[in-house]
């Protein structure tokens, strides 16, 4: 029984956007001063907060140290208030962990670790609110945070989400349109060269579709590509006048 | 991107109160759908007309409660809100949402949705502590308000509103925006639209008498959805589409849960559920869900004949099978319809505490008695009704309904017509103006000549090639004809050339949205309802003698010799059809005869004579490739059925039905094959361009179980058939002949034609390979291509092949993918299914009518000879020659008298047995015994059983145990039916006659009707003169619908 009416005949979601449009991104660097970076995003309702130390030596067991680049470590949480009912969250169930791994690589392909051995970099993110898409807003957020920190990247690493309903691909998915029986897909993107960082999709889709849905998704991270842009290039204006004075 | 601000919604789910968070986006633009539009809204779609007087906007209650009055084609520049759309959705379901959506798709229909709740200036959000209908009613005259500026005042916006606190609230904010009641706007503003009045009184009683609804309970309550899905995954309980019993409606319905297969239960077979309380509320043709009963409550189907009142039948039938038996536990998905009902008179209303309430009985006896609160009760006495059910709650014993159209009184030719129109959900209002517009201006003036432009892109065959049609004598529509001749270069051509229909009607034009949903051209008994408008049907689509006409053909070249085909041609052309034979005609030429060929009167003798012997060459040839093609099929195990109750339903191309009596010609089954052969090579043609979205027509092999019946009876008579392939029945249904008894071997095929399935399009992605055969005309693959004028199906295999013949240039078009196509596919076969029962109902009310007029005792024409084809416990079912009639006939009356006969032969009833065998039926009682037998023939008298609320129907009766001695098998039954609706004709014509000398005021009343509608009455006249003189073109139309 899927009673929601996803994209309406006129071609409107429920929330009044259409199929390509995303939500309202607003974001703020530097929010911490005592992390190497920080970064505060907000993509729709979905609010997450990013942290990032390093890089550093190695801490904890040493075993792990790499000798020719650096380690990322990456850490998801949600905050216990983050949906409509509170539940505690205990660290390390099993989908933080998955999705903490799922940041782990995606940052491992965009970071320049080589520049970094026997050291590591920590990404700690926190959702504070949630409405969908949680793991594109943590990669755009610890991607800024990564960027305050003056760690080299590739490029900006840019994530979204993209859903399939009546033949047509919707870009940023809210909660409702998720949990709407929707197959959806998770698509990290290193914009500049279209190469992409992480691809993850766990719903039924018919083949014919992917291509679609792909495209869909990397024109959406662009989008986001750009508002990230500008926050930075904002951020570095804000800060350049601040230490001119 | 145009996001602006985001707003907060509070929503409460699933028990506890959950605070939810949604975010709202608002945009500046959003589409107006007008045509008066000052800022450049990007309208695509349909538009509201600026010519309107006004615009109007329904509240959120309007829409819920009177959303069939809107529907009105009549009132015009609705513009539905997406808040009275969301409110639908949530209340009111998804049927009633569906059915909104698709009037906001339907051209026709001047309305569209205006997405209000995304405008930022026409957004308000809700207050606190304000009630939801408040707030959706304040969103609705905000979204008028901004329609009103947006449009810059052009145009006046009415807001329609039940809530009279909101008329004195907002009437008077805006100039331009007037806010007022249901009533009071049909009132001012379509005070012609009379039905529309009609509809208006009688929900609203509807809608009051849902409010006052006592509360003792009569049914159990259906069990929720979740309970019901959770039900059927774990086998515990079935799904399935409920069939009521024709005869026993309120004893016994089926569920039959094909299409349903469950994995866990190993019942294939259906289910019974027995009276109307296990029936739980479902209504014929409901999906709903079946609880089994344990195995002690099981019983058995009873195979005795009824008696139409047959109430008190409750004995057991022991020696049936028990079959599965159930209950009825939960409805998935309604399928109410619109019904017919009769009112009852005056002194049968036996309404104790309400006389508002009416139990109307529907005329399909399938369906229960419906409550319907009017206070017209008395003007409605006695008349057939349009209704709708609207709720059936546990707490009451029948539906509520309300009353939409009155169609007559019970018992008028026209009322019942149309009855059976409704009935069969078909609906032909007369052609729009807007589509008419569509159509290319003919008077005789003007005549219509080609396009330059056409005719150089067309081959050219109007020099080229000796080009006739063979039809029904009048036949004005032609739309197929032939062409054959012998090739310079040995070989022969044989061509077919078809009327260009999709020339004239456009892919998504209103003519063909209109065709589409007609689907095809309806016979009835008396008249018919063009699928097209007349302008095509009959003049620009007509390949009419003499005059230039635009094809589309399949010319084959086949070798002289062993007629192969060696290559095959398809094309739009230009032809100029040289003689408009008909059968009778071409049959006297072929057997050289001496015929005049209307066509060569003019010319001298010996230019005459010289046409003449071309025409015939041309004809001789045709009639031997065509017994070839024959053959071929043939030995591949075509069909030859008789059809008579369902003779639309098969190939019986050739064969003539019982009811309308044509010597079989074989020039008939000449021009039958060439079509069948068309058929064919296109369905190769487009299945091979298409493989996955192509329009082909199968008739899936039948059930061997269904043939039981034909097996028993045919070793009766010491015949054996055999049904493991059509090859094996067609040879022994041959086989199967008496010498002395020609209806044996009739009675056999028309039982073989029962047994079959219904051919069917279908979408060729949608259907394994396997499965594309056609059983009855033994050929892999088949589709209709050469009818375009009267099926709508045909119309999409000519642009298929279009499309087929662009994709050979390198050219690729549009195509309807395949989920849609085999959406259309089905819903031809839905109406087809259709037509054929209007026209089968058509027939019999013919057929009782006139008999009506008939004296059973004393006329000879009720009395005939009957033959026996099956055997019931309690009687026999027979078939009247003559008349094409089949009936139960009783021998034992429901006092427990039995019929016997005497030494002189005629009959008594008397108390006595009846004993049944295999093959013959005994009564016994004091005065002797009678034994029938199968394929004996007796001799009937016939009456005519009337019924108030239902149809009426046909009364067998015994006279004789003796075939009937006056009965001239070649004298009476040769026009039969003609004379027989001629006959009921002369009587209408007649009473309308008398009707008309009535005092003045009512013909002045008719005429102010008239005027309101001057076509409507004026056409359905034209219809019936035509279809007087039209008898035999559409009987042959009959045979060829059933390919």
């Amino acid at each position: 029984m899927a009673g929601l009416e996803l994209l309406s005949d006129q071609g409107y979601r429920l929330d009044g956007r259409k199929a390509t449009e995303l939500r309202k991104v607003q974001a703020r660097m530097g929010v911490f001063a005592q992390a190497d970076g920080s970064a505060y995003i907000e993509q729709g309702n979905t609010k997450a907060l990013a942290v990032v130390y390093g890089p550093h030596e190695m801490r904890g067991s040493r075993s792990r140290t790499l000798h020719d680049r650096a380690v990322i470590n990456c850490q998801y949480s949600m905050a216990t208030f983050s949906t409509a009912e509170r539940k505690r969250r205990p660290h390390g169930d099993k989908k933080s962990t998955e999705m903490s791994l799922h940041l782990k690589q995606t940052f491992e392909a965009a970071i320049l670790t080589q520049l970094y051995p026997r050291s590591q970099i920590d990404i700690f993110v926190k959702i504070l609110q949630a409405d969908g898409g949680n793991y594109s807003v943590c990669v755009n957020a610890a991607t800024l945070a990564v960027i305050d920190a003056g760690i080299p990247m590739r490029d900006y690493v840019c994530a979204c989400t993209v859903g399939f309903v009546d033949e047509t691909p919707l870009a940023d998915l809210c909660y409702t349109e998720e949990n709407g029986g929707v197959s959806s897909l998770a698509l990290a993107l290193l914009p500049r060269g279209g190469q992409i960082a992480l691809l993850q999709m766990d719903a039924r889709l018919h083949q014919d579709h992917l291509e679609t849905m792909m495209e869909a998704a990397m024109i959406a991270c662009k989008g986001v590509s750009k508002v990230l842009d500008e926050v930075v290039r904002q951020h570095l204006q804000e800060a350049s006048a601040l230490s001119r004075d | 991107m145009i996001k602006t601000e985001r707003l907060l919604h509070l929503k409460s789910s699933r028990g506890r109160k959950v605070r939810v968070v949604r975010e709202h986006y608002l945009r500046e633009r959003v589409p107006c759908y007008s045509a008066l539009c000052q800022a450049d809204c990007d309208n695509d779609g349909k538009v509201l007309p600026g010519d309107l007087t006004h615009y109007v906007i329904p509240d959120v209650g309007i829409v819920l409660d009177f959303l069939e009055i809107l529907e009105f084609r009549e009132i015009q520049g609705i513009i539905f809100t997406q808040t009275a759309c969301q409110a639908v959705q949530h209340n009111k379901g998804r049927r009633q949402y569906n059915r909104l959506r698709n009037l906001l798709k339907d051209p026709r229909h001047d309305c569209v949705l205006f997405v209000n709740e995304f405008q930022k200036y026409s957004y308000c959000p809700r207050e606190k502590g304000e009630s939801q209908e408040k707030w959706q009613t304040r969103c609705v005259y905000s979204a008028a308000v901004w329609f009103y500026n947006h449009l810059a005042g052009l145009k006046d916006i009415v807001m329609v509103t039940d809530d009279s606190e909101a008329v004195a609230q907002y009437s008077s904010l805006n100039s331009g925006v007037y806010v007022i009641s249901m009533q009071e706007y049909l009132h001012s503003f379509w005070s012609d639209v009379n039905a529309a009045h009609e509809l208006y009184s009688s929900i609203v009683q509807a809608v009051q008498e849902r409010e006052s609804e006592g509360s003792e309970r009569e049914y159990q309550e259906h069990l929720p959805p979740e309970v019901l899905e959770a039900g059927i995954k774990c086998g515990r309980y079935m799904q399935g589409i409920l069939s009521v019993n024709k005869h026993r409606a309120q004893q016994e319905a089926l569920v039959t849960t094909q299409g349903f297969s469950n994995k866990s239960t190993d019942l294939s077979c259906d289910v019974l559920v027995l009276g109307v309380k296990n029936c739980n509320r479902a209504v014929h043709g409901d999906s709903v869900v079946v609880e089994l009963l344990p195995h002690s409550e099981w019983r058995g189907r009873t195979t005795a004949l009824t008696e139409a009142q047959g109430e008190e039948r409750s004995m057991e039938d022991q020696n049936n099978q028990p079959m599965p038996t159930g209950r009825v536990v939960g409805i998935l998905q309604r399928n109410w319809r619109d019904y017919v009902v009769t009112f009852p008179t005056r002194e049968t209303q036996t309404q104790s505490r309400n006389s508002q309430k009416i139990l109307t009985v529907p005329w399909d006896h399938r369906i229960p008695k419906i409550r319907i609160s009017t206070q017209q009760a008395d003007t409605l006495q006695d008349h057939r009704v349009v209704v709708r059910i609207d709720s059936w709650d546990s707490t009451s014993l029948y539906p509520n309904g309300h009353s939409v159209r009155v169609l007559g009184r019970a018992g008028e030719l026209e009322t019942e017509v149309q009855t059976i129109l409704i009935e069969n959900c078909i609906s032909v209002p007369p052609f729009s103006e807007a589509q008419l517009r569509e159509m290319p201006v003919v008077s005789p003036e003007r005549p219509w000549n080609p396009d330059p432009e056409q005719v150089t892109t067309r081959r050219d065959l109007r020099q080229t090639h000796l080009v006739f049609s063979i039809d029904p004598k009048g036949c004005e529509d032609v739309d197929d004809t032939l062409s054959v001749s012998r090739l310079p270069k040995g070989g022969l051509e044989l061509g077919v050339h078809i009327a260009d229909v999709t020339h004239f009607v456009k892919e998504g034009s209103l003519t063909d949205q209109e065709a589409r949903a007609r689907a095809t051209t309806y016979y009835l008994a008396d008249r018919r309802y063009d699928m097209l408008p007349e302008v095509l049907s009959a003049n620009l689509c007509s390949l009419l003698g003499g005059v230039d006409r635009y094809a589309m053909s399949v010319l084959w070249e086949l070798d002289s010799a062993s007629l192969e085909v060696r290559s095959v041609w398809f094309g739009r052309t230009l032809i100029r059809s040289s003689y408009q034979l008909h059968y009778e005609l071409a049959q006297a030429l072929l057997n050289g005869e001496d015929a005049t060929v209307p066509e060569l009167n003019q010319l001298n003798p010996e230019e005459q004579s010289q046409r003449l012997a071309e025409l015939t060459q041309a004809l001789e040839t045709l009639t031997h490739v065509a017994r070839h093609l024959r053959a071929q099929r043939d030995r591949g195990g075509a069909l030859e059925l008789e059809g008579v109750e369902v003779r639309a339903q098969l190939d019986s191309e050739k064969n003539i039905t019982a009811l309308v009596p044509r010597q079989p010609l074989e020039v008939h089954e000449t021009v039958a094959e060439c079509m069948i052969f068309a058929n064919h090579w296109v369905a190769r043609k487009i299945q091979e361009s298409f493989p996955h979205q192509a329009l082909l027509r199968h008739h899936p092999p039948p059930r061997q179980e269904f043939f039981s019946q034909l097996q028993e009876s045919a070793r009766a008579r010491g015949f054996t058939i055999d049904t493991r392939s059509n090859k094996s029945l067609a040879d022994s249904l041959e086989q199967a002949v008496d010498p002395q008894d020609p209806v044996v071997n009739r009675l056999l095929r028309m039982m073989a034609t029962q047994a079959m399935s219904q051919a069917m399009y279908f979408s060729t992605g949608a259907v394994p390979a396997d499965q594309y055969y056609h059983y009855g005309l033994a050929l892999d693959r088949y589709t209709h291509f050469t009818s375009p004028i009267r099926r709508y199906a045909d119309v999409i295999v000519h642009r298929l092949l279009m499309a087929a013949l662009d994709l050979d240039r390198g050219l690729s078009s549009t195509l309807a993918s395949n989920r849609e196509l085999e959406e259309t596919a089905q819903h031809i076969n839905n109406r087809n299914r259709a037509a054929q029962h209007a026209q089968r109902l058509s027939t019999e009310l013919f057929q009782c009518l006139f008999f009506r007029e008939r004296d059973p005792e004393s006329d000879p024409s009720c009395v005939s000879d009957a033959v026996i084809y099956a055997i019931r416990d309690n009687g026999l079912l027979v078939f009247v020659p003559q008349y094409g009639v089949k009936g139960p006939v009783y021998l034992r009356s429901r006092e427990g008298e039995v019929l016997t006969f005497g030494a002189d032969g005629h009959c008594e009833w008397s108390s006595g047995t009846v004993k049944k065998h295999s093959d013959h039926i005994t009564t016994s009682s004091l005065s002797g015994s009678t034994t029938f037998r199968l394929f004996q023939h007796i001799t009937v008298r016939i009456s005519v059983q009337s019924n108030r609320c239902h149809a009426d129907s046909l009364n067998l009766e015994v006279i004789q145990n003796a075939p009937h001695e006056t009965s001239n098998p070649d004298l009476v039954p040769t026009q039969s039916k003609v004379q027989l609706i001629q006959e009921v004709h002369r009587q209408a014509e007649e009473s309308l006659q008398k009707a008309s000398v009535k005092p003045k005021l009512s013909r002045e009343e008719r005429q102010y009707c008239q005027s309101k509608q001057p076509n409507l009455y004026s056409l359905l006249e034209e219809i019936r003169e035509l279809s007087l003189m039209d008898e035999e073109a559409c009987a042959k139309k009959l045979c060829a619908t059933t390919a």
